[in-house]
């Protein structure tokens, strides 16, 4: 083997599951979408018919579908801002110290990245319950009404967004962490003895020289809000009446629940059009920037 | 060149990797089952077949299956091929196995040399009812649905018995939530896609047409929609999707609520010292004083490699002796007759209550997929009229919309 092959090698793997979990299960959605693919034609073939693009006329029609559209459209709204600043700036309150104190903080930021979501969802679960949640309790003793956290059409947004939120910032703040510290002491010093504030030193100096990492970060989140699942999942099941319902748990619901492949098929690949229309842009962006 | 054995050792463990996860089956011979009992209740089932186990050498693993996941595993079972040996089945989901064909049909030859699974020997309605076409399960539990209340509260509100009526129940579910303090009267599950037509069937309607198709615009339908919002429009029950049921009941946040058996063994285990303070009563009637008969069957995966083993099983999960044994363990209701009619069931001041009911009671009607469609749709028209205030004329006309024509036959 020669050396130059090593990389492709140690490659290898992980295109391997792209392919086989990425781009493949896309590119068989595709001719299950024009089918009417369901439990009985799964368990035998010869039951499946082509339907053409019924399944796409029927998406279009159907107000949970929209609905879901809607409510993905808001979630990302609100969330990747949010996960955006929110990790910047705790990383740039991490970043001002490397004492035992802060690296302790460091991890805890860190731990809700990597709790399960199970764990998650029923903390969250009791914290937000309306009959015996810590927060209505919290509420009562400051003489409040009792909120529907999960219960309100409005409310329960923000309630699945703030969880999604929080269980978001600790990966990207990890990377706006490594960034910061690459950024060269000297350009710092510079700016101080200019005579630069320390509000100005960050909006002159850190913002600019972490245009990759924002552009990371701004990728990544974007995609991941687009996918929302688990915290809608876990927390409400998409309720109440669909009102936290998103693209995906749609499509995992017609899918897995109804067992309507076909339909689910042509949402997938409905959202997989939006979210490679949303992202593109960004990446080509970037590539503009570099050549400059 | 001392990298290469070393590369070649990384990519070959990645390979082995990738073939583990893609080989990694269920384990089990032909010496024993898997069985997928739903809910929580697997490990009481594995005590309730030890003595077969015994008998035969056979070993049964249960496997717990979540009640909100049966599709999504059923699915997935279906989708690569590799089931349990046998598995229970809700009345209301089993159109739609049963249409998957993933089952293992159970005709007169089949069953040849087990008497015991015949029909005769099993609840009415259960045996007949919602098997669309071929035979593919056997009745295994039944279910009905009655009216839990905490007879102290009510009481102490000075409600003397139970209410008989649902225009009873309101006026109580009202007095008891008007003393106030968070407290509301009765309990209405917002995924219980069930308790609207029971209350339909109270009024002297039903939801199946003339012509065997859904039909919800009926003037008994109205009136069961008029009852279901008015206990909203009453404040005397909670608006909550995360509202416990259970909790609820014990607490005497919601002193009433209709549910089924196994209900009971819920509230003794997280609430014993409560004995003496709750009861149970026929469900609450108007025209009809008709009740949800439900339950679960069990079914054979189609491709098991241990058939014989697999209706063996059948055979002795339906015999009487095991359906007593399964109520004391699970408070699971027999659906064997001779079980139903045994003393040592019959005795218990409970039962006495179920059966009455079980003599009035009925199946939901066989549609082809109740809780993905037609229940769903009934609920969320419901619910948004209650929920988000939508409006009632337009939210109903998208029910009959979305429901009418479907086949109920």
């Amino acid at each position: 083997m020669k050396p130059s092959l090593a990389p492709y090698a140690f490659v290898a793997p992980a295109l391997l599951l792209l392919l086989t979990f990425g781009v493949l299960p896309i590119l068989v959605a595709v001719p299950v979408s024009l089918t009417d693919l369901n439990l009985a034609g799964l368990a035998d073939w010869s039951r499946i018919g082509f339907v053409g693009l019924d399944n796409y006329r029927r998406l279009f029609a159907d107000p949970g579908f929209w609905q879901a559209l809607a409510n993905t459209g808001i979630f990302a709204l609100l969330g990747v801002p949010a996960v955006i600043v929110v990790s910047f700036v705790a990383a740039l309150l991490l970043h001002r110290s490397e004492n035992r104190f802060f690296r302790a903080l460091r991890a805890f930021y860190f731990v809700p990245a990597v709790t399960a979501i199970v764990a998650v969802s029923l903390v969250w679960g009791y914290l937000y319950n309306t009959q015996f949640g810590l927060l209505n309790h919290l509420l009562s003793v400051a003489g409040l009404p009792p909120a529907r956290w999960l219960g309100d059409p409005v409310l329960v947004k923000l309630s699945v967004v703030f969880v999604a939120v929080w269980r978001g910032t600790g990966l990207n703040i990890i990377i706006f962490l490594a960034a910061l510290k690459a950024i060269p002491q000297e350009y710092l010093e510079a700016a101080e003895l200019d005579g630069a504030s320390g509000t100005r030193k960050i909006f002159s100096i850190v913002i600019p020289l972490l245009r990759f990492a924002f552009l990371f970060v701004a990728v990544t989140t974007v995609i991941g809000w687009l996918q929302f699942f688990d915290e809608p999942f876990v927390l409400t099941k998409g309720g109440p009446l669909g009102e936290s319902t998103s693209m995906s748990l749609f499509l995992y619901q017609e899918g897995f629940s109804a067992g309507e492949f076909g339909y689910a098929g042509a949402g997938t690949l409905v959202l997989f059009l939006i979210i490679a229309g949303v992202t593109l842009p960004q990446v080509r962006a970037r590539r503009t920037d570099a050549d400059r | 060149m001392r990298e290469k054995p070393r590369l070649a050792l990384v990519v070959a463990a990645a390979l082995l990797m990738l073939a583990a996860c893609a080989t990694a089956t269920p384990g089990g011979g032909a010496a024993e089952l898997t069985v997928w009992i739903m809910g929580d209740s697997s490990a009481r089932f594995e005590r309730l077949v030890e003595p077969f186990t015994d008998r035969t050498g056979i070993a049964v693993d249960a496997v717990a299956i979540p009640w909100d996941t049966v599709d999504q595993k059923f699915t997935t079972a279906v989708a690569s091929g590799q089931g349990p040996d046998l598995l229970q089945i809700g009345l209301s989901k089993l159109p739609a196995f049963a249409a998957s064909g993933a089952l293992l049909t159970l005709d007169e030859r089949t069953l040849k040399s087990h008497p015991g699974l015949a029909a005769a020997n099993f609840l009415d309605g259960i045996a007949t009812s919602a098997t669309g076409g071929a035979r593919v399960s056997v009745p295994w539990v039944s279910d009905t649905r009655v009216l839990f209340y905490r007879s102290d509260l009510l009481a102490a509100a000075g409600l003397t018995r139970p209410p008989a009526t649902w225009d009873e129940l309101r006026t109580h579910a009202r007095t008891l939530a008007g003393q106030g303090g968070g407290r509301y009267g009765f309990h209405v599950p917002q995924w219980d896609n069930t308790l609207p037509v029971i209350m339909t069937w109270a009024q002297g309607g039903t939801i199946v047409g003339a012509d065997g198709t859904i039909d919800f615009d009926t003037p008994a339908f109205q009136r069961a929609v008029d009852l279901y919002t008015g206990l909203y429009a009453d404040r005397s029950v909670p608006p909550d999707a995360d509202f416990d049921q259970v909790q609820g009941f014990v607490s005497g946040t919601s002193p009433m609520l209709v549910s089924g058996p196994y209900l009971a063994g819920a509230i003794s285990e997280a609430a014993p010292q409560l004995a003496g303070k709750w009861s149970v009563a026929p469900i609450p009637g108007g025209a009809a004083r008709t009740s949800l008969l439900a339950g679960s069957n069990l079914g054979i995966w189609g491709t098991t490699d241990n058939r014989d083993g697999a209706l063996q099983l059948l055979a002795y999960l339906a015999q009487p002796r095991t359906q007593l044994t399964w109520y004391e363990l699970d408070a699971q209701l027999p659906v064997s007759r001779a079980a139903l009619a045994d003393p040592e069931l019959t005795s218990e001041p409970l039962v006495s209550v179920y059966a009455e009911q079980l003599r009035d009671a009925e199946p939901l009607p066989p549609v082809p997929n109740w809780d993905g469609e037609t229940g769903k749709a009934l609920l969320d028209a419901l619910n948004s009229i209650v929920l988000t205030a939508a409006n009632r004329d337009t939210a109903l006309r998208g029910l009959y919309a979305a429901t009418t024509g479907t086949p109920a036959t």
